[in-house]
């Protein structure tokens, strides 16, 4: 069976201007992938091209074998740009019922498929209002229930916690967990924590280009922690105990191994079967004064600046 | 797929005050006018005319109703099209399981509807003297075909202008430009030769004339219909170019 969405080789230029280079990846339903990069990266042309809204220079997107630019092919897509597609005179109801027919929701089918993405969005509440009257959280719901009523195998969304509290954030991200065994999920952002938190693999763009493309670590990793040390020793002393397989200093920006003092700082990747505890237990015991030790910034993170620093290096 | 995007955009004109306004002017501007035509056919001596009432009638209030439609168009089609470029809409439509050509044709089908609507108000001026006066139907819905032609062919360029630009403003203007070119280009036979029948067939108005005189003629229906065709044709390469960049 042809894979959900298939991307070769895909370029798109604005005129001279390269801004997607050699793209190429595959999704099934159940791969959550999040698109990563900083501002500028073409995160969000990526998505107008796979939601074929933009044609690419060269390459191919294809969803289920078919070309994304027939018509039939976007049955199966459901997207959310970065600014909800809303008609601000329309009322919710209204605007879900135009909807449907847009994604050709058989007539009979619409009364249903409407009530559903309500009660999933929890837009029950305002079915009446009209969309330019409602709060940003219940026009990003709107735009999000748009994408979803026909029920797509595919789901593009473009930032979609964007500008949202807390609370709406959180529904977001249980929404995209709920959709996820039915469906493939692209998320595009730059919030490192929205896509661990939702993700399963990632792609990482800077320039148009893939810096990093596959799963995502282990958000749940437990064997790295950052230490400082208030009568820090020399690395070699700190690998040489037993809980710690890998130790290295952490200059501070800004400096290096030449110019800085003794480092207080150290990465640690805990040897196999080590606990954290044994860990602290062993640093407090060498009499190092240990004043923190604390898990390190998430995988994620890390392949990310990995990334983007390898990449900014000459 | 048509008939779902021309029914938002019908439903569109009608929630905001814009399709009621509108309307509303007409009807003020037609009855006016109506009046005006009928004060020379009442009173103890009316003046010498050069026409009778029905071609009076005919030639004021569709004519006039002509004018209105040239300005009304073009703001609607603007909205229609530009107004969802610039808010962000279009990339829904972009995204969805209709062609492009099922997207304008949505769009013109509704201006098509928004147009014949107003070429209900004069027609019904020009009928309601029917029994009061020798009323000549079949010339008045000849013109009600004309203008509404004429109606279709401005929202066509409005289309076409729309497409241009995201600010439905400055698409208004350009539409606007071509429209009032499309207007006088006959005029340019007095700056050079005697006849330059070209630029005569180009013009609208010339061919709406015939219509207001009461002749369908198929010449007409075919300046209407080409022309009507070009602009969405331009209309849609347009659109297939933003897509294509």
């Amino acid at each position: 069976m042809e894979p959900l969405l298939r991307v070769r080789a895909l370029h798109r230029r604005f005129g001279a201007k390269p801004v997607l280079r050699g793209l190429e990846f595959r999704l099934e339903p159940g791969d959550v992938l999040g698109l990563l990069g900083p501002n500028g990266a073409g995160k969000t042309t990526c998505l107008r091209v796979l939601s074929g809204n933009l044609a690419p220079s060269s390459g191919q997107v294809s969803i289920r074998g078919r070309a994304i630019a027939a018509a039939a092919a976007r049955g199966q897509l459901g997207y959310l740009p970065e600014r909800p597609p809303l008609y601000p005179e329309m009322r919710v109801d209204e605007y879900l019922h135009f909807c449907a027919r847009l994604h050709r929701v058989p007539a009979r089918a619409i009364g249903q498929a409407v009530d559903r993405v309500k009660r999933r969005c929890g837009l029950d509440q305002v079915g009446r209002r009209l969309l330019g009257k409602l709060s940003k959280g219940y026009q990003q719901r709107a735009g999000l229930a748009q994408a979803l009523i026909h029920e797509p195998e595919l789901v593009i969304l473009d930032e979609p916690t964007d500008g949202l509290d807390p609370l709406q954030i959180r529904e977001v991200r249980e929404l995209i967990r709920d959709l996820a065994p039915s469906a493939g999920v692209i998320v595009s952002s730059h919030a490192l924590a929205e896509v661990q938190a939702v993700c399963n693999r990632v792609i990482i763009l800077r320039d148009g280009e893939v810096l990093h493309q596959g799963a995502l670590p282990d958000a749940d990793a437990d064997n790295r922690f950052c230490v400082r040390l208030r009568h820090p020793p020399a690395t070699a002393e700190l690998t040489a105990l037993s809980p710690i397989a890998v130790a290295s200093p952490v200059f501070a920006s800004g400096t290096s191994s030449e110019t800085a003092s003794a480092p207080s700082r150290f990465r640690i990747e805990l040897a196999d079967g080590a606990s954290p505890d044994q860990l602290a237990a062993a640093l407090v015991g060498s009499g190092w004064g240990l004043l923190e030790l604390v898990p390190e910034r998430t995988d994620l993170e890390r392949v990310f600046f990995q990334s983007i620093d390898a990449e900014a290096r000459p | 797929m048509i008939g779902t995007i021309a029914r938002r955009e019908w439903l569109a004109a009608f929630r905001t005050p814009l399709a009621w306004v509108l309307l509303a002017a007409t009807q003020a501007v037609l009855a006016w006018i109506l009046l005006r035509v009928l004060d020379g056919f009442t009173g103890a001596e009316p003046p010498a005319r050069s026409a009778g009432l029905n071609l009076e009638l005919s030639h004021n209030l569709f004519g006039s109703a002509a004018v209105l439609l040239l300005l009304i168009a073009p703001l609607l089609a603007a909205r229609a099209l530009s107004g969802e470029l610039r808010d962000g809409t279009y990339q829904m439509l972009g995204a969805a399981p209709a062609n492009l050509a099922e997207v304008l044709l949505g769009k013109f089908a509704a201006l098509g509807a928004l147009m014949l609507m107003l070429c209900l108000p004069p027609l019904a001026l020009a009928l309601a003297l029917l029994g009061a006066a020798p009323i000549d139907p079949g010339l008045f819905l000849a013109a009600a075909l004309g203008l509404w032609l004429a109606g279709l062919l401005f929202s066509a360029v409005g289309l076409f202008a729309a497409s241009l630009s995201t600010q439905p403003a400055a698409a208004t203007v350009i539409a606007y430009g071509l429209l009032i070119l499309l207007s006088i280009v006959n005029r340019a036979d007095h700056l050079a030769a005697e006849q330059l029948s070209l630029l005569d067939w180009l013009s609208w108005n010339q061919h709406l004339f015939w219509f207001l005189s009461g002749m369908v003629r198929v010449s007409d229906l075919a300046y209407y219909g080409l022309m009507t065709g070009l602009f969405l044709a331009l209309a849609y390469r347009r659109l297939d170019n933003l897509r294509l960049g």
